[in-house]
């Protein structure tokens, strides 16, 4: 792999996606997206027992709490991170559309349990919904994307032979 | 049982950024806005005071002209000034924990010696630049709603940097800078590419 290349193509793709994702048609695409995670996650609570009303993105607790997955919080941007990376890697183009599947599952997964997790705990403090909400649970699910990353290059090494391998 | 290097950097990593993460919120968020606004104020930008919660008032240096309107004159604008929360300056320290995170989860501390020393200057150069870039947007938008003629494209321009100086660098950053800096990981990661096997 040529680190300049890789860099590069990371880089660009990154960048074309972050401005793709701002543009007005994909944005009304986002937002049905996060009303569509809301609507698992509700199901989900539902499922274990918990008690929530849901409207659109918004979920809300009998206590009044609310919580409102918002362009940021539905991980479309880690998402596009592992992308690129994926995009940028040499690797037969099956294993990219696999990694591309298999880690969206693995980051939308998480991040379904991270918005289920501060929506309890902003029932109990707003200080800790805070913190966990803007920087905790953001940088553990980049750092799981980034497993996501390097599990997937071990499985490309597997099934590829490097041609300047010796 | 032998875990897979990956899942020992997933639990080592997720446990650190836990830990810094909470010395940073108790402990090292104040110091470290003290070493922002220093910073700011070292390299020309002008933190015009403080609010009593703690918010920053802002003064950045903006050339425009708000055109004449029926009954008032154009207006030359020189500067804004405007307030920034404190939660929104948080994001511009909080990168450094995280870097330093991620590089003690990579076994092996002494040879992450010297990439964590320039990693912590870069990031926090980075931080620092990342910072003037946000003030710059912030002064532009402000400029924009006092009247200052703005067009699409320098409107969605505005809305991208923004998006990427707030929501995507300061987060990504550390981890990328990390994977640049530290031999072992970029190694361990790409181990599976021509580049290692070669």
């Amino acid at each position: 792999m040529r680190p300049a290349r890789f860099a590069l193509i990371f880089g660009v793709s990154f960048l074309a996606g972050i401005g793709l994702l701002l543009t007005p048609p994909v944005q009304s695409v986002d937002t049905a997206f996060s009303r569509a995670l809301v609507k698992v996650s509700h199901g989900l609570i539902g499922a274990c027992g918990g008690h929530a009303t849901r409207t659109g993105a918004i979920m809300r607790a009998p206590s009044g709490f609310a919580v409102e997955m918002r362009d940021g919080c539905n991980a479309v941007n880690v998402t596009l991170l592992l992308w690129s990376a994926l995009l940028a890697f040499p690797a037969p183009w099956k294993m990219k559309v696999f990694g591309m599947a298999a880690g969206s599952i693995i980051i939308q997964a998480v991040n379904i349990v991270r918005f289920i997790s501060l929506f309890y705990l902003g029932q109990y403090s707003m200080t800790w919904f805070d913190f966990a909400h803007g920087y905790l649970w953001e940088t553990l699910l980049i750092l799981d994307t980034l497993v996501v990353f390097w599990l997937w290059v071990n499985r490309v090494s597997r099934s590829t032979p490097v041609p300047n391998a010796a | 049982m032998q875990l897979k290097p990956q899942t020992r950097f997933l639990l080592r990593g997720s446990t650190l950024l836990i830990t810094f993460l909470v010395l940073w919120w108790f402990v090292l968020r104040a110091p470290m806005l003290s070493l922002l606004r220093g910073g700011i104020e070292m390299l020309g930008g002008d933190v015009a005071g403080e609010t009593a919660a703690g918010d920053w008032t802002m003064r950045v240096p903006l050339e425009g002209v708000i055109p004449a309107t029926q009954g008032r004159a154009a207006q030359q604008v020189r500067s804004v000034e405007f307030d920034i929360a404190r939660a929104d300056v948080n994001a511009f320290t909080f990168s450094l924990p995280v870097f330093w995170a991620i590089m003690l989860a990579i076994p092996g501390l002494r040879r992450s010696v010297r990439p964590l020393a320039i990693g912590t200057a870069l990031v926090a150069a980075l931080e620092l630049a990342m910072m003037f870039l946000y003030l710059q947007i912030v002064a532009h938008n402000n400029a924009a709603q006092l009247g200052v003629p703005q067009g699409a494209g320098a409107k969605w321009l505005l809305h991208f940097g923004e998006y990427l100086v707030v929501t995507v660098i300061p987060y990504a950053a550390p981890f990328l800078i990390a994977i640049w800096l530290h031999r072992d990981l970029r190694g361990q990661i790409f181990r599976a590419s021509g580049e290692a096997k070669a």
